[in-house]
């Protein structure tokens, strides 16, 4: 069990919250709309979750229902204005609210704590070893040492909110919902053409996003046990949508590949860490000249199925 | 204290304009938003520092360095993010957005590296003149900020509206494909554009650093933020919206620190947006297009 470690266990579980939030700019970018306010999203899922619990006991599952619920609703309130509007404006007003939000969050001590910003919030994995442990179980009997347990279960909790996010925006985008998404960023003049009323399917899915990144927010103070304004600048704004652009915005499998290859990467290879932002923007830069569609793509997928029903069993 | 406030609104307020005039000179033309002024801006701010403060030359060279470097950071931005995306079929009006945010921050974090996170002092010779006009106290720094960016804005809009380059930018902000078949070399003129705005970019970061007395590695955001803000509320690529947005948020930062909160300061440029967005989409200058609106 010496490769259980606390450790990788860690790095497993910032990989999949980063998949969440890839996939949360991956669903709005699936009507072709670029938010740049999703770390904005994250902050209120955060501290929302973060707030419940600390100062109101709430259960850490309703705190986390509640916290994604807010952001989605305060999704909604920044989409409809700007939605109106064309993708250029979208992005600034949602960078602009990101940073509203975190002039807010760092001004408004007595309720978030300032600059300094929360501790102390209930960890996942404690809160069940703690539970389980009030009813005769000890990590021992797994084999485990309790801070094994700990990261264990957070990682394992996470990684069934990521698979089951992905399987239903998998499911989302096969269905009535995802033709139009899928329509609207193809031509958004011939969607509209065709019925497809579009001002909704954007603000859905631009609220979707903000959910979900709201979600992943509250995930993330339940995992870390501590927020504060500088989690969710406007550096982890372009960090998540770097891991759109290098993993691919055309297949839900991209995002989630970006944000997995570029959360292990600068761990794995240190002396890469301290100029991550460099190559996230030398990054971006490379994508958009010579691979737009990302890494992954459709076709690339399409050729993987293929060669793999090829190959003799 | 009021007329005083009212000078350093108006000092503020001329940078502001200088910034966002970057921004829209660009989106004018290319329909793009250069997330990367910002940035381009920050390193003339760096220039200036290090030749007037480090160097001790004067403050024209200053000004000269950093439009020199400006401008030709702005010649590579051009040639290497923003050419190889234009005209390729299926591009997405979003890819070239995200390539300037990928210079951004880069720039962002190559200055990092070379410059250090913490502030640099940014030394003006004649930082402590100042003299009386009737019971108010007006420094000479905020005369020569006002006069060069008042000089650089009149020129602008002369070398817009009277010369031939002019004429071929107007032409070329309105319909890249006419004007390109009227005989307008529009490569040339978006290039030009590009370098322009950043030259100005450069200029605004010395003004800056004249103005607050300290740089560091985030004034391009910062700023950039607010040139952003600027040109929304002013109406996207209009000249004149540009300057009087600049001027509104500089006079209305000043008074709500001076009469308010100081710490909702950075926050009034994007209330300013979100207000503007929900009443006049169009921006207050702006021109109201079907395409424009969707």
């Amino acid at each position: 069990m010496e490769w259980l470690n606390p450790y990788h266990l860690q790095v497993g579980s910032f990989v999949l919250i980063n998949a969440i939030l890839g996939v949360s700019i991956y669903v709005t970018l699936s009507t072709g709309q670029l938010s740049l306010g999703n770390a904005g999203f994250m902050s209120v899922g955060a501290y929302a979750a973060a707030l419940l619990s600390t100062q109101h006991q709430v259960p850490i599952p309703a705190g986390i229902l509640a916290g994604s619920l807010l952001a989605g609703a305060a999704g909604v309130l920044v989409g409809i204005p700007s939605l109106r509007l064309s993708g250029v404006y979208l992005a600034i007003a949602t960078l602009g609210f990101g940073e509203v939000l975190r002039a807010i969050l760092i001004n408004w001590e007595s309720l978030t704590g300032g600059a300094v910003g929360i501790a102390a919030i209930p960890q996942m994995g404690r809160v069940i070893l703690a539970w389980a442990s009030d009813r005769g179980f000890s990590p021992g009997s797994l084999g485990l040492q309790n801070n094994q347990f700990i990261s264990l279960t957070v990682f394992l909790i996470l990684l069934l909110c990521t698979i089951l996010t992905v399987a239903f925006f998998l499911r989302l985008s096969r269905s009535r919902v995802g033709r139009a998404y899928a329509a609207i960023r193809l031509d958004e003049r011939a969607a509209e053409a065709a019925g497809i009323p579009i001002t909704y399917y954007k603000v859905l899915a631009f609220s979707q996003g903000a959910l979900l990144s709201g979600f992943a927010g509250a995930l993330f103070a339940h995992s870390t046990s501590f927020v504060s304004p500088g989690d969710f600048t406007y550096h982890r704004a372009v960090e998540i949508l770097v891991f759109a652009v290098f993993g691919g915005s055309e297949h839900i499998f991209g995002p989630v590949f970006g944000a997995a290859f570029l959360t292990v990467v600068p761990e794995a290879l240190r002396s890469i860490s301290d100029y991550r932002y460099i190559l996230y923007g030398l990054l971006l830069v490379l994508m958009m000249v010579f691979r737009p569609q990302g890494v992954i793509d459709p076709a690339l997928l399409r050729r993987f199925r293929r060669s793999g029903k090829g190959t003799p069993a | 204290m009021f007329l005083e406030q009212l000078i350093n609104g108006i000092t503020l307020g001329s940078i502001y304009a200088i910034v966002a005039l970057g921004y829209t000179l660009v989106f004018g033309v290319l329909g793009i938003i250069n997330m990367a002024h910002g940035e381009i801006f920050m390193f003339g701010a760096f220039v200036g520092m290090l030749i007037m403060s480090k160097a001790g030359a004067p403050l024209p060279v200053a000004f000269l360095g950093a439009i020199v470097i400006t401008a030709a950071m702005g010649l590579l931005l051009e040639r290497l993010a923003l050419r190889p995306l234009r005209g390729r079929p299926g591009a997405s009006h979003l890819a070239s957005l995200i390539s300037t945010i990928g210079v951004s921050i880069l720039l962002e974090n190559v200055a990092h590296k070379i410059f250090g996170a913490g502030n640099h002092l940014f030394e003006t010779p004649f930082a402590e003149i100042s003299f009386k006009i009737g019971p108010v106290t007006v420094y000479l720094v905020q005369v020569v900020i006002l006069l060069i960016s008042l000089l650089l804005m009149a020129g602008l809009a002369l070398w817009l509206s009277r010369t031939r380059a002019g004429k071929a930018l107007r032409a070329t902000a309105e319909n890249l494909e006419t004007a390109g078949l009227l005989g307008v070399d529009t490569n040339r003129m978006i290039t030009a554009t590009v370098v322009i705005a950043s030259a100005m970019g450069g200029v605004a970061g010395v003004l800056v650093g004249m103005a607050f007395n300290y740089i560091n590695n985030q004034i391009g955001l910062s700023m950039g933020l607010k040139g952003l803000a600027i040109i929304i509320f002013g109406g996207m690529g209009s000249v004149y919206g540009a300057m009087a947005g600049g001027l509104i948020l500089g006079l209305s930062e000043t008074f709500v620190v001076a009469y308010g909160s100081s710490g909702y300061r950075d926050a009034i440029a994007f209330v300013a947006i979100i207000v503007i967005l929900l009443i006049k989409p169009q921006g207050l200058f702006g021109q109201t297009t079907a395409e424009a609106r969707r």
